[in-house]
């Protein structure tokens, strides 16, 4: 079966199930995950043979011909949309069901089998128009999943907020493509670096995708949509919505020149991203809203990789460019895996509680073994452990960098700071993750929710333990997927195709297993233990207090307050502080909020400032003829000046 | 041009009109003054302008006025001082404008275009500075006057038919706002058109 075919079987699939979304979920169901089985077939097909497929059809759309293209870049891609999307239609039969959602259920479905179809196409398109027609039609169906809930005043405003955002960005791709289209005299799309009048695009371009990628100044939007979406709509969207703001940004870096500064701002951005969302992260209450940061920092790390390419292109450097080129791209694919996994272990966690409130959670691990081990195992990969994927996809970023200090020039420079930032993200990830695991899963239940918490079922359950065969598999084997990312350096820059596998690749892969084999080894050694010894339950020491309650563990805040006192000058806490006074204290009470910093300080002042001047401006239109005659006197009058004063 | 004047510093409804009549008599006239040598087309012209706006179109309004019942005050947006004022800030404006526009010689010593411009800015101030609907259509008589002396200009050029065609336009604007206007009247009791606001967006 060629590419083109699976393709096309996929496409039938993903329309069939359009027809099951609203009166046969089986059917919906079914389709869908044969479409994306199909999908992820002919994406494999693609990156194991490292050929390209192309489709040209003298069918017009708008003026234009199809012309589809499926190459290394986009098969990444591709491939990734397709384990997300159909791990998400699997969860989302139990988490988002028909009996507790009679109307959004079906609506669901419905947008989530379109979103995939347009998902596709985007990925698939090789014509500036039809690339943005299938990008806004993207950006709705996202936004009618996440406002599915449209009954709560918090979603809709998340929908809003994400809208509105996402729109600016596509006026900059409009402007983009336009441009790029007037200048070539021609919307087809293609490799043209020779062109190098086309350079200056690439700031559009960044700005557009960076909007939807998430990017640190540009991410307003991400936290409040992936906090207030159903979880497998947070799943598609932080897993690979906001991926194809970076598939945008790869695409367009190796197809068009760019500017000799771009590289530096795509690794600044990155390593900006990186360290300030985990900064937000460590301050955040809200389980999904935690979350939502780190893929704010996940983007950052993808993009430092990228940028190094970029900036390893402009030094005439393969070898090291390709292996940041090569660990940003495998970070695309872990983060797609081990972000829907997290979100999908939090949206077990809010179906079984009811709360996304951290502190109002806690002891969950004895409930929902299941959750709790899978979240965690994702846990320990987004922070970077071995021997999961996390830690393979930033050696490969790191590798890249400590390549690039051994080369003379201005690259050393960037990668010193950059190591050192992307080691700190790490940790403070580490952090992160330490605080969430142990406030959701350990301890004692905070609230009576939280203590009648139930596991989730095989619907839900088996798309996680899907995802987290990923993350393992990539972590254990790595050099398994070495061809695939080889064939995806080689389509990003058509120079760079004979890049060897690093040799430290095979060492890490038999390091991890080695490693996994011994955590097994020590698990079993400690059961086995426990299971002679006997269990013996007994109270935690309380340092002789009478009567301890849950409320007094630590909270989620109070875990991570040293860190976030570092980031205070950004995350600008706001505290409201009752304390206890005289002998006999009253009621205390202390309560800390982190805001969203960029889009409190600086968009909404600049809104209302917007606001205000176009008010003003608005009392002109008042419905009063004279004066409307008035105006069009002083119009002429202007004209007679003008060409009276500067006609001549 | 002492006519305008008059327009603008008038309270009264029934005066204005009749302002606005004479001046369109006079204006009607005005071509046999000009012209040295009488010709068919320039008196054919003449004997409709007279006919027209100092009998039909003044007879169309206060038909009008008459049916729609309403008082004979002005009500001014901006008062008969300023307005006479800015009136006479215009045409001082106007004199001097027409000195500076690149006109042929022949014209440049008459106070033909200057006294066009008068009229023009009048009728807007007019426009702008009155609420009653039918002060408004004389506010839109007298700059059309003002766009008709432009026109004596090029008398010569200009076809029958056209100076026909717009004679006629005028008539029948003024007849279907008579209509509106009595419309207006029956349907809000009042025809001030500072009340008309809210058709706005």
């Amino acid at each position: 079966m060629t590419p083109g075919l699976l393709l096309a079987t996929s496409a039938c699939g993903i329309l069939l199930s359009l027809t099951g979304a609203f009166r046969a979920p089986r059917w919906w169901l079914a389709t869908s995950l044969v479409s994306t089985l199909t999908a992820l077939a002919a994406a494999a097909w693609v990156l194991a043979t490292g050929g390209a497929w192309e489709w040209r059809s003298a069918f017009l759309i708008g003026g234009e011909g199809v012309h589809l293209r499926l190459d290394g870049v986009s098969a990444l891609f591709l491939a990734l949309l397709a384990v997300v999307g159909g791990a998400g239609a699997a969860y989302s039969r139990e988490y988002w069901a028909d009996p507790a959602h009679p109307a959004s259920a079906r609506l669901g479905r419905w947008w989530w089998s379109t979103l995939l179809l347009c998902m596709g196409l985007l990925l698939l398109c090789s014509n500036g128009l039809h690339f943005l027609i299938a990008w806004e039609l993207f950006a709705l169906c996202a936004y009618f999943l996440i406002t599915l809930d449209g009954q709560r005043r918090e979603v809709r405003a998340a929908g809003w907020l994400y809208l509105a955002a996402s729109h600016a960005g596509t006026l900059a791709l409009f402007a983009f493509f336009s441009l790029l289209a007037a200048r070539t005299g021609s919307w087809d799309l293609g490799p043209m670096r020779e062109q190098a009048n086309l350079a200056p695009l690439f700031w559009l371009a960044l700005f557009g995708f960076g909007v939807k990628g998430g990017v640190f100044p540009l991410h307003i939007w991400l936290p409040s949509a992936h906090a207030n979406a159903p979880s497998h709509v947070s799943a598609i969207l932080s897993g690979v919505a906001i991926k194809m703001g970076i598939y945008g940004i790869v695409r367009f870096s190796g197809w068009l020149p760019v500017p000799p500064a771009a590289g530096w701002l795509v690794t600044t951005l990155g390593v900006v991203s990186a360290v300030l969302g985990v900064a937000f992260a460590l301050g955040q209450h809200d389980l999904k809203r935690l979350l939502a940061y780190h893929s704010v920092e996940n983007i950052g790390i993808i993009l430092m990789g990228v940028g190094f390419a970029m900036v390893a292109t402009a030094h005439g450097q393969a070898a090291w460019g390709a292996l940041a080129l090569a660990g940003g791209l495998l970070h695309v694919w872990n983060h797609g895996l081990f972000k829907s996994l997290l979100f999908l272990g939090a949206g077990s966690v809010l179906h079984a509680t009811g709360t996304r409130e951290m502190s109002r959670l806690g002891g969950l691990w004895r409930v929902m073994p299941w959750t709790a081990s899978l979240f965690a195992l994702g846990a320990a990969a987004i922070s970077g452990l071995p021997p999961l994927n996390g830690f393979v996809s930033e050696w490969l970023v790191y590798l890249g960098m400590f390549d690039a200090l051994n080369q003379p020039g201005a690259a050393v420079v960037v990668a010193i700071p950059a190591i050192v930032l992307l080691a700190m993200t790490g940790a403070l990830a580490l952090a992160c993750f330490v605080k969430v695991c142990g406030v959701v899963f350990l301890g004692a239940s905070r609230s009576p929710a939280a203590g009648h918490a139930h596991e989730c079922g095989p619907w839900m359950r088996g798309p996680m333990l899907v995802l987290a065969a990923g993350c393992v598999a990539i972590g254990l084997a790595p050099f398994v997927f070495w061809p695939a990312l080889h064939t995806a350096v080689a389509a990003w820059r058509g120079t760079w195709t004979d890049v060897p596998a690093p040799e430290s690749l095979t060492t890490l892969g038999l390091f991890h297993v080695a490693l996994a084999a011994l955590a097994a080894v020590a698990a079993a050694w400690l059961w086995r233990r426990a299971h002679r010894g006997g269990w013996a339950r007994a109270g935690t020491w309380d340092c002789g207090y009478a009567a301890p309650t849950a409320r007094m563990q630590y909270t989620a805040g109070s875990f991570a307050s040293i860190i976030t006192e570092w980031f205070a000058w950004i995350l600008r806490p706001e505290r409201h502080a009752h304390r206890p006074e005289e002998a006999f204290p009253r009621r205390a009470a202390f309560e800390e909020h982190t805001p969203e910093t960029v889009l409190e300080r600086v968009i909404q002042p600049c809104a209302r400032l917007v606001m205000w001047l176009s008010g003003g401006a608005r009392r002109l239109q008042h419905g009063r003829t004279h004066a409307y005659i008035l105006y069009l006197i002083l119009g002429l009058a202007a004209v007679a000046v003008l060409t009276l004063a500067w006609g001549r | 041009m002492g006519l305008n004047l008059v327009a603008l510093g008038t309270s009264r409804l029934p005066s204005l009109i009749r302002v606005a009549a004479l001046q369109g008599m006079v204006l009607g006239i005005m071509p046999l003054v000009i012209e040295h040598e009488l010709r068919l087309m320039v008196l054919v012209i003449a004997a409709a302008t007279v006919a027209m706006k100092g009998l039909v179109i003044p007879a169309l309004l206060r038909r009008a006025m008459r049916t729609a019942n309403i008082d004979r005050d002005l009500y001014p947006l901006i008062g008969f001082l300023p307005s006479l004022l800015l009136g006479a800030a215009g045409m001082i404006g106007a004199v001097v404008l027409a000195r500076r526009l690149p006109l042929l010689p022949e014209h440049r010593e008459s106070l033909l275009v200057a006294g066009a411009l008068a009229s023009v800015l009048t009728g807007l101030l007019l426009l702008i500075g009155r609420s009653k609907a039918i002060s408004q259509v004389c506010g839109y008589l007298i700059l059309e006057n003002g766009i008709y002396l432009f026109g004596l200009l090029l008398i010569h050029s200009t076809p029958l038919l056209v100076e026909g065609g717009i004679l006629l336009d005028l008539t029948v604007a003024v007849f279907v706002t008579g209509i509106i206007v009595d419309r207006i009247q029956r349907a809000f009791d009042s025809l001030d058109t500072r009340k008309l606001t809210v058709l706005r967006e």
